[in-house]
């Protein structure tokens, strides 16, 4: 018996047990005709030489994954840092059920969103029906604020007018004619999770400030002194968000941040569910527009946005993920010049403290080669610390990285002794990272969840920074912005080197001669 | 405490150690033993100087006798390392509480040596006392006795509690104490013309292990190390040694000359850091064997090795030297030779600006003013604040000094490089200049170090407008 009632043995035991592992090793020899061991362990080799990876590269049409999600998910992103705001899908449901779980999976909090359960009948007929009923339901049973609608693939090919049909929906009275409800055209099939983001949060500013599709006038910008903050699409976003209101408030500027999910992703177990939770308020949405000036975080996430802030009359600045004290101090810097604040010592102090700590620790970390993988802003913004670690990044891979971000990860590393020996690898995918990581060994890989796979295939130690991160908890919750969340990043990589080392030298009389109290 | 009150003296007026030698009588009987200021920040006691001594003895247990931060901060901080046994890392201690103190240690001393000698069967307990004991009276050196009698085990005293002294004055207790309880007690079961024992090498990092390879292609035997990677009977036989190399000038200068006086085996001082000291250092083994009765061509084999190893060196050192040329170093060593890593630094074409001669004799002094051509720059005892200062000002390139100094160094914006235990790079022999050299290297071309010097960007308005040029 190899499964005995009064016991049950989970997935982690049961099949390393010897009925299991006999029965199976049979099964596997009678029936499956394998290949033999000689001819898997040839192919597996293969599959490690630079023959295989120049293969690899020239693949055309398949994609293994690949590191970047859809744009409905930054859409979905955007609307849930709006208060009282149901992110509103016009398409497939089940898009809906995988970007919900996406982010549960990441904050490990619920997401509220709904979804107008296209079926085959709507994807004959449009799916006006669909919008009018989905609207009016959510509406009732959910009672938003606001509802932001972003579309799946399904209505993209069908080519419904969300526009048209929202005006249609509040004339059949499913939702009050004043009820916010702003858009944006977010297909899975162009972009990312990213262009979502730009797309949606654009949808939003532009349904405030010109004029709520035409049910209100524009409005008039009139300069107030304030500072609009974006922080892009961010796995780090409740930690983020924190940090920056405390850099904001000990320099005393006065600002709006728009689109602010950190709160709904940060709720407290106290006995009551809050679907809404936080957020950017209406008022400060639509009263933005008077701020002096906006910054975005993260320049591919908001592309088109930062344009019609601008066509709006402010001016913009944007950074990409900035990470480590050089990046920390450009963006201090711009906030300072933006708003004619001062930074305070007590910044200056963390900024001494990120410094003191990474002199502390430079040893290990200088001269150690990374791969990276990630998010376009965000790889920017960690090799940009790599190099001021000294670190040598070899490997920089962005599946939704395009040309543009190529040719600025490039000038940032001609920019450093430690980036010449550094490619770029824009549209690529972790097949192809798998391939490099054989080819061009590196002595850690820097991504996210995903990652797992590679570092176990090819035995590259991984440090999980970006999005999403599945298999760790809680780590959105501490910053990888300002001064603090430099030493967060710093701390994530040392622990991983030390780790690393622990685990090289922890054989019991065979290598822990090296098995240290002190690293 | 008369037996230990004539120890102390005894080593205290150590007749081997240079430094001693040159002072006048009076303060010769005073020894190294320098009388720390109250209220000054200090360096270790006694009882650490015993345990780093001798705790890198790999296969023995070693049982501290007292409360238990002696033992609780002690464990396993060095990384001495072993090629074999791991028990060395293990920590004992009676971790003494009220009821001792009040009663007495001794039974429960006793108990933890039985229990530790039941559970571990090592070939030796090594007893270490420690303030506390010491003050109440307990008698280390009777239960030590007792029980080696009832168990039937080498179980060694070591009486250096802490209040007697310096971590250097332990260092030297701890010796003592091998040359009363273990050195002489056993037999080698063969012995060759090529037996030699290296005495004051902790194979930190494991440093010997980077010289080992060339003793061994010589055919030349270490009969023990003392202590570094050391088994109990390797020490316990290593009077059967032809020769011997003393490796940290003044930590067991007592054991190197005591053994010489006792059995004959003649020692000279040497280093294995940098690339002239290795090559010397193999010449004197060869040598002083040779005069033992070694054969003559061992001198020719030697040479042979030297310029190989040498001519290696220099190769692999070459890159870093055109990089290097004319920075400027500083050095704050402890127990390493000031000297010779002086020298080893110019080998790799830095300037070296200052060194400290704090734990150095007359004699390196001498040496060190050779090879600067300028004694303005040595310092002896540099208290934080002093050193703080002139790191600020010195303007060198890089600081080299142990962990402690680590931190005055960095708050100061000094390049830094850890030369002394608690590294983890191994400098020693031909291999290990290379490595300092590209750690030298290294650390110099960190970019951290311009930033650490630089003020925040927003601070001046100088910095400010290079930083709108870095920008832009």
């Amino acid at each position: 018996m190899t499964q005995n009632a009064d016991k049950v043995i989970d997935h982690f035991e049961l099949f390393r047990s010897s009925e299991y592992t006999e029965m199976l090793a049979n099964k596997k020899c009678m029936f499956e005709d394998p290949v033999p061991t000689k001819e898997f362990e040839r192919v597996k080799e293969w599959t490690e030489s630079d023959d295989y990876r120049e293969k690899n590269f020239a693949r055309e049409h398949l994609v293994i994954n690949p590191a970047k999600a859809c744009q409905p998910l930054g859409a979905l992103f955007v609307a849930l840092g709006f208060e009282g705001t149901l992110p509103f899908i016009h398409g497939s449901q089940g898009c809906a059920a995988y970007f919900r779980s996406h982010f549960s999976r990441h904050f490990k909090e619920p997401t509220a969103a709904v979804c107008s359960s296209m079926t085959e009948d709507a994807a004959v007929l449009g799916g006006l029906s669909n919008m009018i009923d989905g609207l009016a339901n959510s509406y009732t049973l959910y009672k938003p604020k606001m509802i932001a609608v972003s579309t799946t693939c399904m209505a993209e090919v069908i080519g419904d007018d969300i526009n048209a049909f929202i005006k249609g929906a509040k004339e059949k009275g499913s939702v009050p004619m004043e009820l916010d409800v702003p858009f944006a055209h977010t297909p899975s099939f162009v972009g990312s999770h990213i262009t979502g983001y730009d797309n949606a949060l654009k949808g939003i500013i532009e349904h405030f400030w010109n004029g709520k599709a035409g049910t209100a006038p524009k409005l008039e910008r009139k300069a107030n002194g304030k500072l609009n903050f974006i922080g892009g699409f961010d796995g780090y976003t409740v930690g983020n968000m924190h940090e920056i209101k405390r850099l904001f408030d000990l320099m005393g500027v006065e600002y709006t941040i728009l689109s602010d999910a950190s709160d709904v992703w940060d709720t407290p177990s106290d006995g009551e569910f809050r679907m809404y939770d936080g957020g950017t308020t209406l008022a400060d949405a639509a009263n933005a527009i008077h701020a002096n000036a906006t910054i975005s975080m993260q320049e591919f996430c908001t592309e088109k946005t930062l344009d019609v802030i601008e066509a709006a009359g402010q001016e913009t600045v944007a950074f990409n993920h900035p990470i480590g004290v050089e990046a920390t101090d450009r963006f201090l810097m711009e906030v300072a010049r933006l708003t004619g604040k001062t930074i305070p010592d007590s910044i200056r102090k963390e900024r001494g403290r990120l410094v003191d700590a990474i002199a502390d620790s430079s040893a290990h970390i200088h001269g150690k080669k990374f791969a990276l993988f990630g998010d376009p802003d965000l790889t920017l913004g960690l090799a940009g610390f790599l190099l001021e670690l000294g670190a040598e990044p070899v490997h920089i891979l962005s599946t939704n990285g395009g040309q543009a971000w190529q040719e600025k990860v490039e000038a940032l590393l001609a920019a450093s002794p430690f980036g010449k020996n550094c490619h770029v690898y824009s549209g690529k995918d972790l097949w192809h990272m798998r391939s490099l990581l054989f080819t061009e060994r590196v002595d850690f890989l820097i991504g996210s969840t995903y990652g797992k796979f590679l570092e176990r295939d090819t035995k590259t130690p991984l440090i999980r920074l970006g999005f999403p991160i599945f298999d760790r908890h809680h780590h959105h919750r501490s910053p990888v912005w300002g001064y603090q969340g430099g030493l967060n990043v710093l701390v994530k990589i040392l622990d991983r080197i030390f780790d690393h080392m622990d685990q090289t030298t922890n054989e019991v009389g065979k290598t822990d001669y090296s098995f240290d109290i002190i690293r | 405490m008369s037996t230990l009150g004539s120890k102390i003296q005894q080593v205290l007026n150590e007749p081997g150690c240079a430094t001693n030698q040159a002072k006048p009588s009076f303060d010769r009987k005073k020894g190294c033993n320098r009388l720390l200021a109250p209220g000054a920040a200090a360096g270790g006691c006694a009882f650490d100087g015993a345990k780093i001594a001798l705790q890198p003895i790999t296969d023995v247990v070693h049982l501290i006798h007292g409360p238990i931060n002696c033992e609780g901060h002690s464990w396993d901080g060095r990384g001495a390392k072993s090629s074999g046994s791991n028990l060395y890392r293990t920590s004992f201690t009676t971790a003494m509480t009220e009821q001792d103190i009040i009663f007495g240690g001794e039974k429960h001393l006793y108990k933890a040596i039985k229990e530790a000698v039941r559970k571990y069967n090592p070939p030796a307990v090594f007893v270490y006392q420690t303030c506390v004991p010491a003050m109440i009276g307990d008698d280390l050196e009777a239960v030590c006795k007792a029980a080696a009698k009832k168990l039937g085990k080498p179980v060694i005293p070591v009486n250096a509690p802490g209040f007697v002294g310096s971590k250097n004055l332990g260092n030297k207790l701890a010796g003592e104490a091998l040359l009363d309880y273990v050195i002489g007690t056993e037999e080698p079961a063969d012995v060759t013309p090529y037996d030699i024992n290296i005495i004051g090498e902790y194979n930190l990092s494991g440093e010997l292990w980077q010289v080992k390879p060339l003793l061994d292609e010589l055919g030349i035997r270490i009969l023990a190390c003392i202590s570094g990677d050391a088994k109990y009977h390797e020490i316990a036989r290593s009077h059967r040694a032809r020769a011997a190399m003393m490796v940290c000038s003044k930590a067991m200068i007592n054991v190197a000359r005591k053994m010489e006086e006792r059995y004959g085996i003649p020692y000279f001082e040497g280093s294995f850091y940098g690339i002239g000291d290795m090559s010397d250092s193999l010449r004197r083994i060869a040598q002083l064997l040779v005069e033992r009765g070694a054969p003559a061509e061992l001198l020719g084999r030697t040479e042979a090795v030297i310029a190989r190893e040498e001519a290696r060196a220099w190769e692999r050192i070459a890159p870093f030297k055109m990089r290097r040329a004319g920075k400027r170093a500083l050095l704050f060593t402890g127990g390493v030779k000031s000297w010779s890593v002086v020298a080893a630094m110019q080998e790799a074409g830095l300037t070296v600006i200052g060194t400290s001669v704090k734990k150095s004799t007359l004699d390196d002094k001498e040496r060190i003013k050779e090879i600067m051509k300028d004694d303005a720059h040595m310092f002896d005892d540099l208290k934080p604040r002093e050193m703080y200062k002139m790191l600020k000002e010195a303007r060198a390139d890089i600081m080299l000094s142990g962990g402690r100094t680590q931190f005055v160094a960095l708050k100061a914006k000094m390049p830094w490089l850890d030369i002394n235990q608690e590294r983890h790079h191994a400098y020693a022999g031909y291999e290990g200049m290379v490595a300092l050299v590209s750690e030298i290297d290294k650390s110099l071309s960190s970019p951290i170090w311009e930033q650490i010097r630089k003020p925040a960007p927003w601070e001046s308005s100088i910095a400010q407008n290079e930083f709108a040029i870095h920008v832009a």
